[in-house]
């Protein structure tokens, strides 16, 4: 029983390690900013 | 609920707006006694009396409303743009007492934009220290405006410059000039074609490259009867305005501003004279830089030997205590030693921040860009460039944030692609460790080796900088120029509380910023090295036993053995001499039986962990990187750390850590922290150190030249718009390292 709680708790560390990893170095989802100033937004910079 | 007044925090660069803004907001952002410290707007909240509210912005610091960066054009686009949910209800100039005339040419044009403004004279503490008096009612009245007189080091006029917030609804947006007389017929013609715009707006889009509302400067073509001048007129044009402007400047400070100089009691001038001085200037500064290394090394061994041992202790705790498992093991092994590897180096770093800070907060920093400037002038580059290089010894990313002042984009560039090159605080656990390793801890007159290593490794970073771009300069062929114009602001005793915050703030950064991304491949590492791809893992422990039992210990670990029985015996005989145990001759025997046996064990153990690890995941992936730098004098545990510190360069530490944890066992007491481990790492076939002087002096060289951060190769990406030059920067950076590195290992092996 320890070693299986033991051996879930690893693995769920490594998955959130991995996940951590994957969004800060590969790929992270694109926030939609409240300061948005692109071309055609309206913010009247361009 | 009534509606948040925006208030836009604007002015020269050095004259306090951040710590204006810290005094307002409540708020702890980086000040510093040189210019440049804000390149993006901040935002804070401040209550303000009866229940109201100001959402503060703190805007980069810029001398006029006449572009030439990226950071000015934030302030000049956030104050014409009135669809901007951030444009100002009020402005408040924060100017110098020491420089208002300068100061007030920004007022002025502010003013002009019709937008309530309040005059903000900060560092008032130094009025009568520098013969300085103002008559504030006349000053007022000439600038038609409300003036507060604060000093943010004393935490004077704050309350009363909360109160003009409070009423800035009866602030005078009168002009300071009419914008018109710049050019009356230019003028006229202007207010023809656009009869409902303000004047002073339409100017500074005519003459800057920003636009607002549905005004844009394609508008102006497309009107018949208004031409724009040539690029040439307008700049003549913007002369006369900054004439003018000037002009009604002296005619108010005439009256509005005393300046005794018999009773101005300056050592500024006398310091300034030494400190900037062609010989003694850099002289002073390199004795400085020698002091702050020295005094780095010294201060933080104790605190460091107390961080390496608890961390061994409490790993060894987590062990001994939690219940036999993997997840123990991961504790233990995995994260708490790559933990290890970080914490460790927390005094260090917090010194080299207080010093830092302290050149800083005294005004000695803008004197080191002005000795740096005469130097980079040769190398193609502008004193601007000397900020983010000097800030780049704490971080690439803000540093490379920084060039955005730099206008000429050809220097910008230059600047972005050296900086990495500057040694950086993550460079600073890699090279401390290995120095420490590889270097001898002697001194030559009373410096120690070690310091002096280091001190040189800063000097190479910089060097290479410059090196570099002396040879950008050339290659790239597009001309522009920018000119430097360096604040000198004056020397303060650096306050206790902006050193502390500082200090603080850049160590949290360090551990809490590179302590996720270590955690997370260290549990990565650990778990790696935990899963085998073969038979062998699983049968490591009887196939070591077997190998024992038919040939016995090796002669390289009989060797080792015996050396660590002699220490033990001479540890044990002197302590009994000393009285500080006593015991029999039978008990010391008895003792050193048990020890014997510890010490094999010990040793059998080692084995099996090192069998395990090389044929686990890691192992595989270690044995496949490591022709690639075997010829630099690294094994496939160095290649690791090196591969996993691509993510940050102090992982290459806990990475280390992580590996030397699960690859041996801690029943050897002479070999549990981590700075023991890697001493006592060892190549297995020939018995020799890993970490010799040629292998140690090769990885401070890859370390000082390769471009091993994955953070900064985004940032550049995103300061140049374009993946090519954060590719080249990978490639050559890291190609230079890897070439250099090797020479070193060859030649000195």
């Amino acid at each position: 029983m320890n070693i299986i709680i033991q051996n879930i708790l690893v693995f769920s560390a490594l998955a959130i390690a991995l996940v951590f990893l994957i969004r800060k170095f590969i790929w992270s989802p694109k926030k939609e900013s409240s300061k948005a100033c692109g071309g055609n937004d309206g913010c009247g910079c361009h | 609920m009534s509606k948040q007044i925006n208030v836009a925090l604007i002015g020269n660069p050095n004259t306090g707006k951040t710590s204006v803004f810290n005094a307002l907001t409540g708020l702890n952002q980086k000040v510093g006694n040189y210019p440049g410290i804000t390149v993006e707007k901040k935002e804070g909240i401040c209550k303000l009396p009866r229940g109201v509210k100001a959402h503060i912005i703190d805007l980069p610091g810029t001398y006029s409303l006449n572009a030439s960066s990226l950071d000015e054009n934030v302030v000049i686009e956030l104050l014409l743009n009135k669809n901007d949910k951030d444009h100002p209800d009020v402005a408040i100039v924060v100017s110098d007492v020491e420089n208002l005339k300068r100061n007030l040419l920004l007022f002025t044009q502010i003013k002009d934009l019709q937008i309530p403004t309040i005059l903000v004279i900060n560092m008032s503490d130094r009025m009568a220290y520098k013969g300085i008096s103002l008559d504030i009612a006349y000053l007022e009245k000439q600038l038609e405006t409300k003036i507060a007189l604060i000093s943010t080091r004393k935490n004077k006029g704050i309350e009363e410059l909360k109160e003009l917030i409070t009423h800035s609804k009866e602030l005078s947006t009168k002009p300071c000039m009419d914008a018109s007389t710049i050019d009356e017929a230019y003028f006229n013609n202007l207010r023809k074609a656009f009869p409902n715009q303000l004047l002073y707006k339409l100017w500074l889009v005519i003459t800057q490259d920003v636009n607002f509302g549905k005004t844009d400067r394609k508008t102006f073509d497309t009107v018949e009867d208004f031409k724009t001048k040539s690029k040439a007129d307008l700049k003549r044009l913007q002369q006369k305005e900054t004439i003018k402007r000037y002009q009604f400047i002296n005619e108010t400070l005439k009256k509005g501003q005393t300046i005794d100089l018999k009773t101005a009691k300056d050592l500024r001038i006398k310091l300034d004279r030494i400190l900037t001085h062609k010989v003694w200037g850099y002289l002073i500064f390199g004795v400085i830089l020698l002091t702050i290394f020295q005094a780095i090394y010294d201060w933080s061994s104790i605190p460091m030997d107390f961080i390496d041992s608890s961390f061994a202790s409490l790993s060894e705790w987590v062990k001994n205590t939690l219940p036999e498992g993997a997840f123990t093991n991961l504790l233990a092994e995995g994260i708490i030693s790559g933990l290890g590897g970080i914490v460790i180096f927390i005094p260090q770093i917090a010194f080299l921040f207080l010093f830092i800070s302290i050149l800083e907060e005294s005004g000695y920093m803008s004197r080191v860009v002005f000795l740096m400037d005469r130097i980079m002038r040769r190398f193609g580059l502008s004193g601007k460039s000397v900020v983010p290089l000097i800030s780049g010894t704490a971080c690439a990313i803000p540093a490379i944030m920084a060039t955005r002042n730099i206008e000429s984009w050809k220097e910008r560039l230059i600047t972005i692609l050296v900086t990495p090159f500057t040694t950086c605080a993550a460079r600073l656990p890699v090279y401390l460790i290995i120095i420490e390793l590889v270097i001898p801890e002697g001194r030559i007159f009373g410096l120690g080796y070690q310091p002096l290593t280091l001190m040189l490794l800063y000097l190479i970073g910089f060097g290479a900088a410059v090196g570099s771009a002396w040879i950008l300069d050339r290659i790239m062929k597009f001309k522009s120029k920018s000119f430097f114009v360096v604040e000198m602001p004056n020397y303060k005793l650096p306050l206790f509380k902006n050193v502390a915050l500082t200090v603080l703030e850049k160590t949290k950064a360090f551990v809490f910023g590179a302590g996720k991304i270590i955690l997370a491949i260290s549990i990565v590492i650990w778990v790696l090295g935990s899963v085998g791809v073969n038979d062998k893992y699983d049968n490591a422990k009887s196939i070591i036993t077997e190998q024992f039992d038919a040939n016995g210990f090796s002669d390289i670990q009989n060797i080792s053995l015996e050396n660590k029985i002699e220490r033990y015996t001479k540890d044990l005989v002197g302590a009994n001499a000393k009285n500080s145990i006593e015991l029999s001759e039978l008990q010391i025997s008895d003792s050193l039986h048990l020890k014997i046996d510890s010490f094999k064990k010990a040793v059998i153990n080692d084995e099996i962990s090192s069998l395990k690890l090389e044929n686990s995941i890691l192992g595989y992936i270690g044995k496949a990187v490591e022709p690639a730098i075997r010829p630099l004098g690294y094994d496939w545990k160095i290649g690791i750390a090196i591969v996993s510190s691509f993510a940050a360069r102090e992982v290459f530490i806990g990475t280390l850590s992580t590996i030397y944890s699960v690859g041996s066992e801690m029943e050897d007491d002479e070999n549990k922290t981590i700075r023991s481990k890697m001493n006592s790492e060892r190549h297995p076939h020939t018995n020799k150190k890993v970490f010799t002087l040629a292998s140690g002096i090769s990885l401070l060289l890859f370390y000082a030249f390769a471009m091993q951060c994955m953070s900064t190769l985004a940032i550049v990406k995103r300061e140049t718009n374009s993946w090519k030059w954060p590719i080249l920067q990978l490639v050559i950076m890291t190609g230079f390292a890897y070439i250099v590195a090797l020479i070193a290992f060859q030649v000195l092996k």
